[in-house]
């Protein structure tokens, strides 16, 4: 890695995932395909998770824990660590790849963000240092950290957050300096400075609805069995707990800047992309700009193909049916947007496995010697990488295949529940074709990018 | 429902089939000795440039490079490796034979340019 950035920039992490191998691809494109029209031609006709909600009661100690204030101020304490550990080493640590600050911001938090929403719930709520710094003011001022000094306004919905997303996504994927300590650090500061100032104006909505990690986090979160209803904790399944996931305006902008710049990501480790920017005439002689500005302004155009065209084929494929003629069609995107988040989580994991599996420990290791002067803090500096997920291909390119079917699925059975709930009844089968094949078209370029990749 | 469940069933192990019988590509037989790989730098230009090429797991790279001025080539392997080489012929191995099957990618540092990509199967 150029100490001074480079276009072709690997990020961190060294040696990337084999290709998956056509047979698999295809076979996997296959599955979805059939799935799909078996969902469509068999599932249930009338909506089963439209009375938002239900579930079953936690067992009670477990719900007694998780709103103990031990427990949440125990959190919180967690995520101010976490938070008082990562400034400190992107001040006080040095400007090298090996700064475990790059693990921490690309690796711990955006990638480990999806598993422990996953697992665990809406994990970044419960941490957010920015919800707690927020917090600890209201309580030295004697206000309440719900409310700020407006309300946020209601048309705003999720849009800042995509826009979050977005310049979190064009830092890491497309700016050529994202492995230098000096633009990172100032993203981070510049992100705090605005969640800070946002909590102050608009209170722990802004938060909710504007802060790109929580969002995300509260997003994925929904595919987790964890609730809560009516100040109980519930265990919910999945598909039952997506389609609680409440549609505000920006929320498709969020999916598509998610699922597009994953999709990115692949595309720009593929041979094809890699030529085009090395050995194409197009960046090499265009007689204009330098060869290395040319391969920047090409990513910065890829990703926000990838992000636009994600949310225009998804839009127009959930507004392609006949409706009521009180049902507003422009609704539609926001209130099926929730199905294409299990799709997101099932390409992330394939995508992202084995660089959160390796890169998180090789940042776990690097997190106890911070300043790399040969010291151990946390006792992990000696520890070797586990690398036997590298060693079992085979069984990687299945699990990858198989998350990306099994999100797939997910998707489509969730899709059709809300088709049954909100289409009119003779518009259920045709009004679902369009997002049925927009659906399969993700999948399947999903499947080809992990091939071709 | 239960049709679904089935269908997914057959799905999924048909899945599986596909992929163990796809998996059965043989890779280049390693013979323990190195491979070797060629790279020229001329001026600004170098060859090969976005090669590929594939090697078998357990095997080490012997990388013979030819330059006009010294410069430097960076490995993404796990863990990256700088290698330095000089004006003239520079012989340089890397050690590669303890990487996990994946992709590794050798670029030139001076010309930000990826030189091979190599597929350890």
């Amino acid at each position: 890695m150029r100490p001074d950035g480079s276009t072709l920039a690997h990020g961190i992490g060294g040696a990337q995932d084999l290709p998956i191998s056509p047979e698999l691809a295809i076979a996997g494109a296959v599955a979805a395909l059939t799935v799909s029209f078996t969902v469509l031609a068999l599932a249930w006709r009338t909506p089963r998770y439209a009375d938002s909600g239900g579930g079953r009661p936690a067992p009670a100690w477990l719900d007694t824990l998780a709103s103990h204030p031990a427990f949440r101020i125990g959190l919180r304490v967690l995520g101010m660590v976490l938070f008082l550990y990562t400034a400190m080493v992107a001040v006080l640590g040095p400007d090298r790849v090996t700064n475990p600050f790059f693990g921490i911001f690309y690796v711990w938090w955006w990638v480990g963000l999806v598993p422990f929403s996953l697992l665990f719930g809406p994990v970044w709520r419960a941490i957010s240092p920015v919800r707690t710094i927020n917090l600890a003011f209201a309580k030295v001022s004697g206000g309440d950290p719900d409310v700020g000094i407006f309300r946020y306004p209601e048309r705003l919905g999720h849009w800042p957050a995509a826009v979050g997303l977005f310049a979190f996504v064009w830092l890491e994927l497309v700016y050529p300096y994202s492995t230098e300590l000096g633009p990172v650090r100032l993203w981070c500061a510049v992100y705090v400075a605005v969640m800070l100032l946002g909590g102050a104006l608009f209170g722990n909505t802004f938060y909710e609805r504007a802060d790109p990690f929580e969002v995300y986090s509260t997003l994925v979160a929904k595919l987790s069995v964890w609730a809560t209803d009516g100040g109980r904790l519930v265990l919910r399944s999945p598909l039952a707990n997506l389609a609680t996931v409440v549609p505000r305006p920006g929320l498709v902008a969020v999916t598509a800047v998610l699922f597009g710049s994953t999709a990115f990501d692949s595309f720009r480790d593929s041979t094809t992309w890699l030529r085009f920017l090395q050995d194409h005439d197009f960046i090499n002689a265009n007689g204009a700009v330098a060869s290395d500005t040319a391969a920047t302004i090409a990513n910065n155009v890829a990703l926000l193909v990838f992000c636009v065209g994600i949310g225009l084929i998804f839009a127009a494929a959930t507004m392609a049916t006949g409706v009521e003629h009180r049902t507003d069609r422009r609704t539609l995107p926001n209130r099926f947007a929730h199905s294409i988040v299990p799709i997101i989580v099932g390409y992330i994991v394939a995508h992202y496995l084995t660089y959160f599996v390796e890169v998180g420990q090789m940042t776990l290791i690097q997190a106890s010697d911070p300043f790399a002067d040969g010291s151990n803090y946390l006792g992990t500096a000696d520890l070797q990488v586990n690398y036997w997920l590298s060693y079992h291909p085979t069984l990687l390119a299945n699990t990858k295949v198989i998350a990306v079917v099994i999100g797939h699925v997910l998707g489509v059975i969730a899709a059709h529940d809300r088709a049954v709930q909100i289409l009119p009844a003779r518009h259920q089968l045709t009004g679902q074709l369009p997002l049925l094949f927009a659906m399969v078209g993700f999948t399947a370029g999903g499947l080809f990018l992990l091939f071709a990749a | 429902m239960r049709r679904l469940i089935a269908s997914v069933a057959v799905v999924a192990s048909t899945l599986a089939l596909t992929s163990a019988c796809g998996d059965e590509e043989e890779p280049p037989a390693g013979n323990g000795e190195p491979v070797s790989i060629e790279i020229t730098f001329e001026g600004d230009t170098v060859t090969p440039r976005s090669a590929e090429e594939t090697i078998a797991q357990g095997t080490d790279v012997e990388l013979v490079v030819e330059a006009d001025k010294p410069g430097e080539l960076h490995v993404h392997s796990s863990p990256e490796m700088s290698l330095k080489y000089g004006a003239g012929t520079t012989t340089i191995p890397v050690k590669l034979s303890n990487q996990a099957p994946g992709v590794v990618d050798i670029e030139s540092h001076d010309l930000d340019v990826v030189v091979i990509r190599l597929e350890i199967r």
